[in-house]
């Protein structure tokens, strides 16, 4: 998240928000300035492909700035929402699924353990995240990007790795048991 | 799992994450449609899910995705917004809408059919707009960097960096052109693509501090890359690298470097 000028970067997400209704384009800019490096990442991880990515990138903005009006900051986190739809398009994009793109904004309501609006509250609980996704075992660990970031299902994690249905779902669960428990 | 609540907290988290299929998931899918105490329990595990994501070290994005996402709406904003229908409620109905409607049911869905198909038809035209919206703003942005470009080339005090390849560089050519007085600096150069699951990325190596990411790229065969970004402010570059890293690049240089020069 890159620095922004002052009056920008103090402003709450959900004011932004409500400058973008009323057609303030330096607001989506300082939102933009604010997620595009978090979702450009999570984008080039799953996709592999720069220019798809900057595309997806642009079009979650694009949406961001025709629907605003649509979007309510009590049901959820604008960067957990964020990250949600940049993650389903990218691995729509990867399966070469076309889902409906329409509605996401009341679809995909996600709730943060902390506000992220707060950035020394963002760099602990992000921190914590590594943390706990570092202390994984490797085949949890294993198990949990390739659902991440391939949009694997157990049996096709199963099918990759060639380990046991069972053994998958145990892991799996395991892993992120010990993400919940590192965020309570 | 039953069509009743789940019973652990890590089957949303599981949801979420989208490893469930066939009944799992369906069984999830019907019972928060149905609960909003288990939808917003979902909606707490799908921002558990979202952190994995949002803990990826972040990338640099190359400003000109910024400048076209700014000219796209400000091409809509001539054009005139688009905007969302208000949803409307529903009359209540009496005993004589009642007869009016088995009467007209067969020109009713007639009507609703033609509708589906003229909603449907709407839908195709408006993509259709955004897309040739997108191409005109995108036109609009090369136009602009073009007129940059030229500008930069043409200043006196431009410097201009051509990068010499080292061991194991790709085939091609690539030179940085910066000018600390207009603030802008423009990478221009056309090399060989990189090795699958990797990207170069250009480096400027300040006079003081740590290298700073100046463009993550993946070039198409045959093709020139070409971009242009603001010069940070009281930066003064000593060198220009190009190194290769793992695809999306990497917040510090990791990789071989394979095309580089000082600045004299």
């Amino acid at each position: 998240m890159k620095p922004q000028p002052e009056a920008d970067s103090n402003a709450s997400d959900a004011a932004l928000i409500q400058r973008i209704v009323q057609r303030d384009e330096s607001a989506l800019g300082a939102l933009y300035d604010r997620y595009a490096g978090m979702l450009s990442a999570v984008l080039n991880r799953i996709l592999r492909d720069q220019q798809a990515a900057e595309e997806i990138l642009q079009d979650i903005f694009y949406q961001l700035w025709r629907r605003a009006s649509q979007f309510d900051s009590a049901r959820g986190s604008l960067p957990g929402w964020l990250t949600v739809i940049a993650r389903n398009r990218a691995i729509s994009r990867l399966r070469k699924h076309n889902p409906s793109q329409g509605d996401e904004l009341n679809e995909n309501a996600v709730v943060m353990p902390v506000n992220l609006d707060n950035l020394v509250a963002q760099r602990e609980l992000l921190g914590r995240v590594r943390g706990a996704l570092d202390s994984l075992p490797k085949e949890q660990r294993e198990a949990l990007e390739l659902a991440y970031f391939q949009g694997m299902t157990h049996s096709e994690i199963a099918r990759h790795t060639g380990d046991p249905l069972g053994t998958v779902k145990t892991r799996l669960r395991s892993a992120v048991e010990t993400l919940k428990r590192n965020l309570q | 799992m039953t069509s009743g609540h789940p019973t652990r907290e890590e089957d949303f988290d599981l949801y979420a994450l989208g490893a469930l299929e066939g009944d799992e998931r369906q069984a999830i899918a019907s019972h928060v449609a149905a609960c909003p105490a288990c939808a917003q329990k979902l909606a707490v595990a799908r921002g558990r899910v979202a952190l994995i994501g949002m803990a990826t070290p972040e990338v640099a994005v190359p400003p000109n995705v910024r400048q076209r996402l700014i000219a796209r709406i400000r091409l809509e904003s001539t054009a005139g917004p688009a905007t969302v229908p208000a949803r409307r409620e529903p009359a209540p109905r009496t005993e004589s809408a009642r007869w009016w409607s088995i009467v007209l049911a067969p020109a009713g869905a007639a009507l609703v059919i033609a509708t589906i198909m003229l909603w449907s038809q709407n839908e195709k035209l408006k993509t259709q707009l955004d897309q040739l919206r997108s191409s005109v703003a995108s036109q609009q942005q090369q136009l602009e960097e073009s007129e940059h470009a030229a500008d930069l080339l043409a200043a006196r005090d431009t410097v201009v960096v051509p990068l010499a390849p080292m061991p194991g560089a790709p085939q091609g050519t690539a030179r940085v052109a910066f000018n600390k007085n207009m603030g802008m600096l423009m990478y221009d150069g056309s090399i060989a693509p990189a090795p699958e699951h990797m990207s170069y990325q250009l480096w400027l190596m300040p006079t003081e501090g740590a290298p700073i990411n100046a463009g993550v790229f993946n070039p198409k065969p045959g093709e020139t890359d070409h971009w242009m970004m603001q010069l940070p402010p009281g930066v003064t570059p000593k060198a220009f690298a190009i190194t290769l890293e793992p695809a999306g690049g990497m917040p510090h240089p990791t990789g071989p470097k394979l095309l580089a020069a000082s600045v004299s």
